[in-house]
């Protein structure tokens, strides 16, 4: 989402944090693999640094350049990130004192898969939340440093260079990188629109025809299809699949021997209960066992980013094995895998106090941004999972492209708030948004008002050429 | 206890069916072929191992009859249970007698050291591949075994190269020492972990400053390393190598481990099929990282042991050395793009001079070759007479864009479960490439947190840990040593390190690597784990290195064995060379 000519851009250094921000990671470096390609060669100004600018690229490889230019770009949204950081409450259990040990062994070389207490309590777990019909083993999980690297991991295991899976879009953008800069793997778009069509229910909805068109032109163009990612409960979309659609889907990946990596990293998140989510775990039977491949983590549930944890969990030993290989470069802090397996451990305050209240607070800002939305007289999708809504601001946009839908974009920007535009989650139509509701409610309300305030001075935008500066911030104060 | 651990001790009935399947000893007890007995101390060994299975087995059978008896049922399956365990490893050890007698001739052959580390094994094998051959020859060659149709081949050849490298490893993690629990367990002086500290890290861990929780520390944070840390690694960093002008955090990015630092290193520096030159013996792990994902060549620089007009000391790397590899790796077509030195040296604990350092520099400059300097073993200098001089404390670098320094906790401090390692460079360009992947290296908050806390209480460090660290080096270096030359081994490191390098040329006859192996295998079944000269890429057979960095009461036990399994060694050569050549077994050099 930075990947646009930067002349005009600067990180804001001396403005109010923006707002709506937490999820930010996940649009790093979105949408890069394809700008990086069509741009590499175009000379980028960086981030205010001299050394940057300069055109003696000549300390790094070709590779180490084109790893740079995804840094440089992706640097720039962080600063502005952190020009403000989200501000959750404290997780209480984590500053108990059942959470500091220290032992030997936590300070060693450990089992590169996990140490097995943390390994065990993850199968518990698992096996509790995802509902599985058998408890799971310890010896299916292999634990490492994040989502990001599970991403990497897989594919570099699962694919050779130029291979991809096929990810339907809208989806979390960022995993281009992740399965790129390693792996060298790419994504095969499987492109759902908003137009309920045929024998759809619903806007975006993943069908098995969709996914056997979108494999037939992969094949077509010459492009080797290894696997399939679902994302469940979906980001951007915030929903989840029914059992009969994960079923088919994982039929349909059988038959064409796709492995399935289903990313349930917002699995606790869901906080409508009419949503009825299920996990792939909890299905009586897997289609193909040996090519479903489930991953969690603590940064979206528990939120938890900094904690740099996720989990694998695959019946297929090899896969576990291959992955497990590479944790020496993508383990963590035995420490840290100690205080986890604490926290999982835990499931009377994780049933009794953590997941009613983050269910309760999600669900309240959830109902605050909806009516606002609604106020306001945007149509937007989002049944109850996950941090975000998915908002159709097409109306907005004086014409439907994606340069206007970056203007948009950038007139949030230049009011301080920081939305996700649907570009980077690879979306088919210009004009759509995604406004993540999990923060606080104050700054939920001053990011409210930036948004009516760029929505609403619409019609005069389209006249001024100096939009943002004309507003008066007094104007929307309700 | 170890209930259900890979679902094998608890159906230690089902374990104990696969172990007989693996190796159906009861072919073996009277022996498949001459060559079992060819050594007589496997068959003692053997008989008593038999007599110590049927007093546990009588014992077991006791147990169970003494059903009704005083014993609790939780004790009595607990104890019940831990018989099995033992009955079992009982069991592996004698497949793993019988198969180094039987088939010491195979290339690789893995112990079968516990129940633990076979269900490992198997693991690797999952049942799904029902097309694979059976499981003796599986075991026997891991990486060829490796094959399967769920994997990418890159997958494939990561799995089989880690399984190659790891193998001992592997079976030591599944099977510790432990002075009460596991005394037939394995002792490992192969792999560098600095065990002597433990006690001092873990007070200084549950100081109630290290605890600390904070949203920002659990939060996203920047991928460099939180600003705390960077700026704490760069004042320790400017302080401990001696920096003649404060160093900067902005070239500071701190990953989850050196292997990281380096993989990273090698994928922005050098494009697939590209090279590093590094000196050998070199650390085996530096192979590792630069051709996973980065599939960047390292080019040996060989270094020897014999002292000549040119070598003034054993291994001494001259820059007349560094040209010829570089010219000759050029003239192959090979495009080398930097130099990889660690210093101190592993595995051969040497320091470089201030001088020869500079040379190096000068002879990378002049290539223009980038210098990644590992100096991960800084602080362990233990020989007070020697200065260790870090390449940041230098007036002014050759090259300072192509001069990236590597350092962590694992060594100095004894924490390599932490996953800590940073990279200070003043190139910005590297940092910032180098960072792009840091969302895949990263740190946990809280780890950095308390490290940034460990980092700075230099008082601390300087006061308490650095002085009992490095005394306990000097006498566990002193204990081993002492040993080392009343066994008349010639070794090499007086001064840093968490090891020895020893020759133990004149106990393999041929001179072979092959012979090296074979001796390294005979340490892993008497439960003892070292690391072998090939693994360094040494260019002469016979060397190994031997850490000491552990406990006085393990390192003890571990040099017995040591001693142990060169007398047997010696018995075998004198055997061996009374033997006439033709009654020979063809084992040894009939494999390739």
């Amino acid at each position: 989402m930075f990947a646009l000519p930067q002349k005009n851009f600067r990180a804001p250094t001396t403005c109010l944090g923006p707002t709506c921000t937490q999820d930010m990671d996940r649009s790093h470096g979105d949408d890069l693999e394809g700008e990086c390609s069509r741009k590499l060669d175009q000379k980028l100004p960086g981030v205010g640094d001299p050394v940057m600018l300069s055109s003696d690229t000549s300390y790094l490889s070709s590779r180490g350049r084109m790893i740079k230019w995804f840094w440089d770009l992706a640097e720039e949204g962080y600063r502005t990130y952190h020009m403000d950081e989200y501000d959750e409450d404290k997780n209480p259990s984590l500053s108990q004192s059942d959470m500091q040990w220290v032992e030997p062994s936590l300070l060693q070389y450990p089992d590169w898969r996990g140490h097995l207490f943390l390994r065990e309590e993850v199968a518990k777990f698992l096996t509790f939340y995802c509902k599985s019909p058998v408890p799971l083993r310890p010896e299916n999980v292999v634990v490492l440093n994040g989502g990001a690297s599970l991403f990497s991991a897989l594919a570099t295991v699962l694919c050779e260079v130029g291979e991809a899976f096929l990810i339907p879009t809208p989806y979390y953008g960022a995993i281009t990188q992740h399965v790129c800069l390693y792996g060298n793997v790419r994504l095969a778009y499987v492109y759902l629109d908003s137009e309920v069509t045929g024998l759809d229910t619903r806007p975006f909805q993943l069908t098995v025809e969709k996914l056997e068109t979108a494999l037939r032109e992969a094949y077509s163009e010459g492009v080797r299809v290894k696997g399939l990612i679902l994302i469940n409960p979906q980001n951007p979309l915030g929903d989840v699949y029914s059992t009969e659609e994960l079923q088919e889907y994982l039929v349909f990946a059988k038959r064409h021997k796709l492995h399935v990596i289903v990313d349930e990293v917002y699995m606790l998140s869901v906080f409508e209960e009419s949503v009825g989510y299920h996990s792939v775990l909890s299905l009586e039977r897997l289609p193909d066992p040996q090519r479903t491949h489930v991953m969690w983590a603590t940064s979206k549930d528990f939120g938890m980013s900094g904690l740099r944890f996720a989990t694998l969990y695959t019946e297929n030993k090899d896969v576990a094995t291959a992955v497990a290989s590479l944790c020496r470069y993508h383990g963590l802090s035995g420490l840290v895998q100690y205080q986890m397996a604490q926290l999982l451990r835990d499931r009377d305050w994780i049933n009794q106090v953590y997941l009613p209240e983050n269910h309760a607070r999600l669900k309240a800002a959830h109902t605050y941004v909806s009516e606002e939305l609604r106020a306001l007289g945007i149509p937007f999708l989002s049944r109850g999972a996950g941090f975000f809504i998915w908002v159709d601001l097409r109306k907005y946009l004086p014409k439907g492209t994606f340069e206007e839908e970056m203007l948009l974009w950038r007139r949030f920007l230049d009011n301080k708030v920081l939305l996700s535009f649907g570009k980077a989650f690879e979306c088919k139509e210009p004009g759509w948004f995604r406004f993540v509701f999990s923060d606080q409610a104050h700054r939920l309300r001053l990011g409210m008002q930036r948004v009516r305030q760029v929505l609403t001075g619409k019609s005069q935008v389209a006249e001024d050429p100096h939009p943002s500066q004309t507003q008066k911030p007094s104007d929307q104060c309700r | 206890m170890s209930e259900n651990r890979y679902g094998g001790a608890g159906q230690p009935a089902g374990a104990s069916t696969d172990t007989w399947s693996i190796s159906p000893w009861s072919d073996t007890h009277p022996v498949p072929s001459g060559q079992v007995l060819r050594d007589q101390s496997i068959y003692t060994q053997l008989l008593e191992m038999m007599l110590h299975l049927r007093q546990t087995m009588s014992e077991h059978f006791v147990q169970l009859m003494s059903r009704q008896g005083l014993l609790q049922e939780q004790r009595h399956t607990e104890a019940i249970r831990e018989q099995e365990a033992l009955l079992d490893r009982l069991l592996c050890q004698m497949i793993n007698l019988l198969q180094s007698g039987a088939m010491s001739g195979l290339e690789l052959q893995v112990p079968l050291p516990s129940e633990d580390s076979r269900g490992d094994v198997r693991y690797g094998q999952g049942t799904q591949l029902s097309g694979q051959p059976d499981p003796v020859s599986q075991l026997s060659d891991c990486e060829a075994a490796f094959v399967s149709r769920d994997l990418s081949n890159r997958g494939i050849d990561i799995s089989a190269l880690y399984q190659s490298k790891s193998q001992g490893y592997n079976a030591y993690q599944k099977d510790k020492y432990h002075k009460d629990k596991n005394t037939l367990g394995f002792i490992n002086l192969g792999t560098s972990e600095n065990k002597l500290c433990i006690d001092l890290m873990t007070e200084r861990l549950l100081e109630s400053d290290m605890n600390c929780i904070e949203e920002g520390l659990l939060q996203y944070a920047d991928w460099r390393g939180q600003p705390f840390l960077r700026e704490e690694v760069a004042r320790f960093l400017t302080y401990y190598c001696r920096a003649p002008a404060p160093l900067d955090p902005e070239n500071v990015v701190v990953l989850n481990g050196c292997c990281s630092v380096f993989s990273v290193l090698a994928m922005v520096l050098c494009d697939p099929g590209e090279a590093f030159l590094i000196p050998t013996p070199f650390y085996g792990g530096f192979a590792f990282s630069s051709r996973l994902y980065a599939k960047v060549e390292l080019i040996p620089v060989h270094l020897e042991s014999t002292i000549t007009a040119i070598n003034t000391y054993p291994f001494q790397l001259t820059v007349d050395k560094l040209e010829e590899a570089l010219l000759e790796a050029r003239l192959e077509g090979k495009n080398i793009r930097g130099l990889v030195l660690t210093n101190p040296q592993n595995p051969l604990g040497d320091i470089y001079s201030p001088d020869s350092l500079m040379k190096y520099l000068e002879f990378a400059k002049r290539y223009d070759l980038h210098v990644i300097i590992d100096e991960i073993y800084m602080l362990s200098v233990f020989d007070e007479s020697i200065t260790f001089h870090s390449v940041l404390s230098m007036k002014s670098l050759p090259d300072r864009n192509r001069t990236h320094v590597i350092w962590g906790t694992s060594k100095d401090f004894g924490i390599s479960g932490f996953r800590f390692g940073a990279l200070y460079t003043h190139n910005k360009e590297v940092a910032s490439a180098v960072s792009a992947f840091s969302f895949l290296h990263s740190i946990s908050g809280i780890a950095q947190h308390k490290l940034c806390q460990l980092l700075q209480n230099t008082e601390w460090i300087d006061k308490v840990y650095l002085p009992t660290y490095r005394f306990r080096l000097r006498k566990a270096h002193k204990y081993v040593t002492a040993k080392l030359k009343s066994l008349e081994i010639p070794f090499h490191n007086r001064s840093s390190g968490l090891y020895v390098w020893i020759n133990l040329k004149k106990y393999l006859d041929p001179c072979t690597f092959e012979e090296e192996q074979l001796l390294y295998r005979r340490f892993l079944d008497h439960k003892l784990l070292l690391s072998c000269g090939k693994a360094y890429m040494c260019k002469e057979p016979g060397w190994f290195r031997l850490v000491f960095a552990d406990e006085l009461p393990r390192l003890k036990l571990g040099m017995r064995r040591f001693c142990d399994v060169l007398e047997e060694q010696k018995q075998d050569l004198r055997v061996k060379q009374l033997k006439p050549p033709a009654s020979q077994p063809a084992s040894c050099s009939g494999t390739p």
